[in-house]
């Protein structure tokens, strides 16, 4: 699967979260037979950057609404329901909000 | 520093670069400490993200090419 991958932090690479790599991967993982434009990977890129800083601007908002110093698993995965429709499970939160 | 990885990324992002984003965006919140998990949590949910679009395009490409054949 993707996320196996190794994760290559050379040179250029070294800030960026996500390359043209393993989004390559990741859409061969959705459908074998579909390829990107250049610039369609570019706009990808540029849309998970995106979502990070929405979703850890508004986790951190929780995290402070609670008074508390620290960015927990819980403010994220509040975020990621009630602004995106996502329940990722497995992160120790047993009951759903 | 810089953090580097020669060992397995479970994440779909890459953790070191991620982590150093998280954090200076708690920071700039004036949260000092951000747990373990939500880093793997933030990945997965940028996996979902980019995932379902890329699943989305998928059928609108489809869709157009079919127009271009009628």
């Amino acid at each position: 699967s993707v996320s196996d991958r190794l994760g290559p932090v050379s040179g250029s690479d070294v800030d960026k979260v996500l390359n043209k790599q393993r989004l390559q991967d990741l859409v061969r993982e959705v459908d074998p037979n579909e390829q990107l434009d250049e610039d369609v990977e570019e706009l990808l890129l540029q849309i998970a950057d995106d979502f990070i800083e929405n979703v850890v601007t508004s986790s951190c908002l929780l995290a402070k609404h609670r008074r508390s110093s620290t960015l927990d698993v819980k403010d994220v995965q509040l975020t990621l329901e009630k602004n995106w429709n996502m329940w990722i499970p497995g992160f120790g939160v047993e009951e759903r909000p | 520093g810089t953090e580097i990885r020669s060992c397995k990324d479970s994440n779909f992002l890459f953790t070191g670069p991620l982590e150093r984003r998280i954090k200076q965006i708690a920071a700039h919140h004036g949260l000092n400490e951000v747990s373990p998990d939500v880093v793997a949590l933030v990945s997965h949910g940028t996996e979902e993200r980019i995932k379902n679009l890329v699943e989305r395009l998928g059928i609108i490409a489809e869709h157009r090419l079919e127009n271009v054949k009628n």
